[in-house]
This record gives C-alpha cells, sequence and structure tokens, in this order.
C-alpha cells in the first residue's frame, strides 16, 4: 500500500510518466471495449453456448439411458432364452427317456408273445403228434384184428403140422413185417 | 548486418537501455487529436472488442450440437471456465456467472496477447486503465453479490467478523479482513496483471533492442544472437504468462464471489 502511494506521488511529480496511474482516454476506451464484448456476448453468443450445452448434455444422457435400457432388455431376453433352452433340453431328456420306456415295454410284450404263440405251436404240434399217433394206433389195432382173423382162417382152412405152422407164422410175420415197414415208410 | 538489410545506415552512438518511457510514446495521436484522441493502445482496446466478438459470433453461427472447428474451440473455452473455474470454485450457484468470468478471460488474454503478436507488440494490460477498471468492477460484483445473497447487514457481518473464530481475535481480525477483502483484493488483482504484462514487455524490449544493437560490429553478433534467442525465448513464455494472468485473474474474482455467496468459506 505505502509502496504504492509513494509510486504514486513519483508519478505525479514525473508529469503522469509513471505507467502505475491510468489515463482516461484509456479507461474510457478500455471500459467501452469491456462492456461492448460484455454486452454482445451475452445477448448473442452466451444464450447459444448455453443451449447447445443442455442439449448436447440432454442427448447424451438420453442417449445413455437408451443403451442402458437397450442392455437391460437384452440381459432380459437372454435370460429368458437361457430358461426356454433349459426347459427345452429338459423336455427333450423326458421325451427321450418315455421312448426309452415305452420301447422296453413294447419289446417285453412282444416276447412275451412271441413266447406264448411259440408254446402255442408246441403245444398244437403235440396234440396233432398225439392225434395221429392215436389214429394210426387204431388203425392198426383193427388191422391186426383182421390179419388175426384172416390168419385163423388160414389156419382153419389147412391142416397144419409143427413144420408148416412154423412156416405159416413166419411168413405171416414177415407179412406183416413187411406190411408194417412199408407203412413206416 | 541486419539493419543494413533494413536499410538502416548509421549505427547509433551509445546503449541507451529501454525504460518506463516506452510505455509513453504510446500517448501519440492515431486518430482524432486532443486528451481523448484515439492512441495506439487505445485503438487495440477497441479491437480487442472486434477480434473477440467476431471470433465468438462466427462460432455461434450456425451452431450445432456436433460442434466443429471454431464452435469447438470457443465451447472448450467455455466450458473451461464453466467446468474449471466456476464450478470448482463456486459450485452451482456459481453458473450465473460464466458469462461474465468468461468474458473476464477472454478479454485480459487478448489484451495480454497484443504484447506477443507481431506488428502490434504492445501488451494493452501493461498500461494500468484495464486492469485497474477491470479490478473495481469486480469489486462491486463480488459485493452486490455478496449484499444481494446474504443481505447487507449480514454479508458485512460475515465478512468483518469471520464465523467460528475467538471473540478476542475479532480486535484483530477485524480490521485485517476490512483491509483484505475491499482495499488489498482490487489493488493486487489490478497491480498483478499490469505489473506482469509491463516486466514482460520490459524485458522482450530489451533483448530485441539489444539484439538490433548488438548486430552492429562483427565482434558482437554471437551476442546479438545471444540475445536474439533469449528474446525469442521470453516470446514464448509471455504466451504462457499471458493466459496463466488472465486465469488468475478470473480464478481470483470467482474465489471473492463464492465468498460473498458461502459466506462460511
Amino acid at each position: 500500500m505505502l509502496h504504492l502511494l509513494v509510486l504514486a506521488a513519483e508519478a505525479v511529480e514525473a508529469e503522469q510518466k509513471n505507467p502505475i496511474l491510468p489515463d482516461v482516454a484509456e479507461l474510457i476506451y478500455g471500459g467501452l471495449a469491456f462492456v461492448i464484448v460484455f454486452a454482445v456476448l451475452w445477448k448473442f453468443a452466451f444464450p447459444v453456448l448455453g443451449r447447445m450445452l443442455e442439449e448436447r448434455t440432454a442427448k447424451i444422457q438420453a442417449d445413455l439411458e437408451g443403451a442402458e435400457r437397450a442392455r437391460t432388455e437384452a440381459e432380459r431376453e437372454l435370460a429368458e432364452y437361457r430358461r426356454q433352452l433349459a426347459g427345452a433340453r429338459e423336455e427333450a431328456s423326458q421325451i427321450i427317456e418315455e421312448a426309452r420306456r415305452t420301447a422296453d415295454q413294447l419289446r417285453r410284450e412282444l416276447q412275451a408273445r412271441a413266447e406264448q404263440e411259440a408254446q402255442g405251436i408246441v403245444a398244437r404240434a403235440q396234440e396233432e403228434i398225439r392225434a395221429e399217433r392215436d389214429r394210426v394206433f387204431q388203425e392198426l389195432r383193427a388191422q391186426v384184428g383182421a390179419i388175426a382173423v384172416e390168419l385163423a382162417g388160414r389156419v382153419v382152412g389147412r391142416s397144419l403140422d409143427a413144420e408148416s405152422h412154423q412156416r405159416l407164422i413166419e411168413e405171416y410175420l414177415d407179412q406183416v413185417a413187411r406190411s408194417g415197414n412199408g407203412k413206416r415208410g | 548486418m541486419l539493419a543494413a538489410i533494413l536499410g538502416l545506415s548509421r549505427p547509433p552512438e551509445g546503449f541507451h537501455a529501454p525504460g518506463t518511457e516506452i510505455f509513453d510514446y504510446t500517448k501519440t495521436c492515431l486518430i482524432g487529436s486532443g486528451p481523448y484522441c484515439v492512441t495506439r493502445v487505445t485503438f487495440w482496446m477497441l479491437m480487442s472488442t472486434v477480434i473477440i466478438v467476431t471470433v465468438f459470433l462466427l462460432a455461434v453461427r450456425r451452431a450445432s450440437i456436433v460442434p466443429r472447428g471454431l464452435q469447438n474451440a470457443i465451447e472448450a473455452l467455455v466450458d473451461f471456465v464453466r467446468n474449471g473455474i466456476v464450478l470448482e470454485v463456486i459450485g452451482r450457484e456459481g453458473l450465473p456467472f460464466v458469462p461474465f468470468l468468461t468474458t473476464l478471460f477472454v478479454f485480459i488474454w487478448v489484451n495480454n496477447l497484443y504484447g506477443i503478436l507481431p506488428f502490434i507488440n504492445f501488451p494493452t494490460t501493461s498500461r494500468v486503465a484495464i486492469p485497474m477498471l477491470l479490478a473495481i468492477l469486480v469489486w462491486f460484483v463480488f459485493n452486490i453479490t455478496g449484499i444481494v445473497k446474504q443481505g447487507g447487514l449480514r454479508y458485512l457481518k460475515n465478512t468483518l467478523f469471520i464465523p467460528g473464530v475467538p471473540k478476542a481475535l475479532y480486535v484483530l481480525l477485524t480490521p485485517i479482513e476490512f483491509v483484505t477483502v475491499f482495499l488489498v483484493r482490487p489493488l493486487t488483482l489490478a497491480v498483478r496483471l499490469t505489473a506482469n504484462m509491463i516486466a514482460g514487455h520490459l524485458m522482450l524490449t530489451i533483448f530485441f533492442v539489444g539484439t538490433w544493437y548488438l548486430q552492429w560490429k562483427l565482434i558482437t553478433i554471437p551476442f546479438a544472437a545471444l540475445s536474439f534467442a533469449l528474446g525469442t525465448f521470453i516470446t514464448a513464455f509471455e504466451v504462457l504468462v499471458g493466459v496463466l494472468q488472465a486465469y488468475i485473474f478470473t480464478i481470483l474474482t470467482a474465489v471473492y464471489i463464492a465468498g460473498a455467496i458461502h459466506p462460511e468459506h
């Protein structure tokens, strides 16, 4: 302060040669210059600059919010897809399991039926064999009876000695065996 | 050698170091006559208006959300004042002061920059008028802000009687605060800026006049080269000083306004 006052006093003595004292014209023109700059910028430049700043802020904010929304949406959809995928997988394995069970059951049923059928066939064949045998047996008995009767007739018709008797029996047996052999093929 | 090329034929007799008179010859009238004529200094003061207004209006002409070219530069500047000074120092209540502080910054900056602009070569802020005027303006701005925001008495009370200090200390602190806030603040603002620009201009003048003086004799030419190199370095330094002083003036103004808005700080 004191220093400045001294300077100022010296300046006055030096006929305003000291640069620390202002020139009145410079005060006026300098002040005018500043006032004009401030007025014009205040009126024309700053409203536009401020608006730009606000618009940009709003736009960036909106963009960011939009991006955030899109991201949330995408994440939600991804989770949904994942959930669906897991469900589908579960369902697929269930279907496979069921198919396997069905096939198994079917196989068992078919097997049982086939076995049953086979048993049926065997039983029928045995039945048939038994019937055939009975029939043959029946037939044979009838033939044996007839042969016996014939043989008796022959025996009665010829007086046989022991030797011819024996021959007769052997002939007969041969005949029977032949006819039996022929029948049996 | 250089002078010979320029057509200056006769070397000067003896070296006269430039002093404060280099700030005085600017009183020669350029336009008009009398004590209020337009001199070289006042002409460039007025031209700063044309320069700043033109640049700003060109920048906001066809302004778009996606800025380009000049709009980008000016927006960066306003953004620097808005975010770097106002929001940082004052906070959101300071936003109405962005136009004022930006104008202050740009106006001081351009008038500082004159010191190193070719063919102008004179910082108009090295004349005390503009810094003094702006300092007084700032004084009114922060005091009126304080009165409007806090009320006259409360502002005075909060300024002179700092809250949270033992009562006995007020005997000591109140006079100091009074001198600091109401007298020293504008004085330091004005003197800091003016003195810096005077010093810069003096240094530039001395080194370039020295270069001119030393290049007449072959034997002193190396010193002329050295003087020229130093002058060039100081020119670059003055670019920094110019923007730094504008920034200091603006940020101190913001600090004073902040103090007027928030009494607790």
